[in-house]
């Protein structure tokens, strides 16, 4: 707030005042309770897989989705420590699986579950689907990791199994 | 030489979600509005909670800030300041008052919840000055503060008080004058 302007009539009997009370700020509380209401009212934007309408096909079981996550942190061919969500992370035998989440995330996740879904091709782009004007209405059928509060964490597309 | 970003391009990303912006315009502007109203109300925990009510209400665009209209810092003043209003006005309906006369009033004693005597500055010459404005009628305290605190013209207090220009003028030189005689009564 700009109060440097020059006020001749500025009365002396202040000086110690304003020396004193300029030194003065809102306690930290303040900002620290005003940026948690910002981020109530402005919640991260979330993106495309987070509003798939994810729909239970073929639940597999906490064994295979525990060994699943096994074979992602183990035998993950590119380093993910950037923590990038999209980074290719690992091959198994049906597929090439993307994770949507960090590594660490995915291999903390306690009870991991596998669901089918589909997928609009237009939001896969940009993890490599090819596009063209005749397929760009198409769906592709996917198998999706999703955390237990579902979230999710991995995508492995079937159609290009 | 620095570049800052104006307020208004700091509230226009802020209500496109920007934290960073709001965080910008907090920092920027919460050192005078807390300290206005730590010397209006008296209180170090009201005039927080002034701060942080003032903040929310523009957060959530409840005081509708026009930038047309004017300036954000004498915006966010003038919010305060009715914010400080109502808290008192909240406060005299549990407190019986003499009728206090609005024009008479330098003799009044400040209506605040909180008790503004109480000691709140380590400089013995400043805590003086504050206790005897915290002394002065309310809306001869409002004026005093943003002339002689925040180097506010008449027409920027006019526009933050809601009066015209001549009752800044004369609310300034009673307000004055009653402090004077106020330090005079401590001194003596």
């Amino acid at each position: 707030m700009d109060t440097s302007k020059t006020n001749t009539d500025r009365d002396p009997l202040f000086d110690a005042l304003r020396a004193e009370v300029d030194k003065l700020d809102a306690p930290r509380g303040v900002e620290k309770e005003l940026l948690q209401a910002f981020a109530r009212l402005h919640p991260p934007k979330r993106r495309w897989y987070h509003r798939l309408a994810v729909r239970p096909f073929a639940l597999a079981g906490s064994l295979a989705a525990a060994a699943l996550v096994l074979a992602f942190a183990v035998r993950a061919p590119h380093p993910v420590d950037d923590g990038r969500a999209g980074a290719l992370v690992a091959l198994d035998g049906n597929g090439v699986f993307i994770a949507l989440d960090s590594a660490e995330r995915i291999a903390a996740e306690p009870a991991p579950r596998m669901v089918a879904t589909e997928v609009p091709r237009t939001s896969l782009t940009a993890l490599g689907m090819p596009l063209t004007p005749e397929n760009a209405g198409d769906s592709v059928r996917a198998e999706m990791l999703v955390a237990a509060d579902g979230q999710p964490l991995a995508l492995r597309v079937s159609a290009i199994q | 030489m620095t570049t800052t970003t104006s307020d208004t391009d700091l509230l226009r990303q802020m209500r496109s979600g920007a934290a960073d912006a709001f965080a910008a315009l907090y920092r920027r502007h919460q050192g005078p509005l807390y300290r206005f109203a730590l010397l209006r109300c008296g209180s170090a925990d009201t005039a927080a909670d002034v701060v942080q009510e003032t903040f929310m209400g523009l957060l959530t665009d409840r005081f509708r800030f026009d930038p047309l209209r004017g300036q954000l810092p004498h915006f966010l003043f003038g919010v305060a300041r009715n914010l400080i209003l109502k808290n008192e006005t909240a406060h005299q309906r549990h407190v019986v008052l003499a009728g206090p006369d609005e024009d008479d009033g330098d003799d009044d004693l400040p209506d605040d919840a909180a008790c503004p005597l109480a000691r709140l500055l380590d400089n013995e010459a400043a805590e003086e000055v504050r206790r005897a404005l915290a002394l002065l009628a309310p809306h001869y305290r409002a004026t005093v503060i943003l002339y002689e605190m925040h180097d506010l013209s008449y027409a920027e207090i006019a526009d933050i008080c809601q009066v015209d220009i001549g009752t800044v003028r004369s609310r300034l030189s009673r307000g004055r004058a009653a402090l004077a005689k106020r330090l005079a009564c401590m001194k003596g």
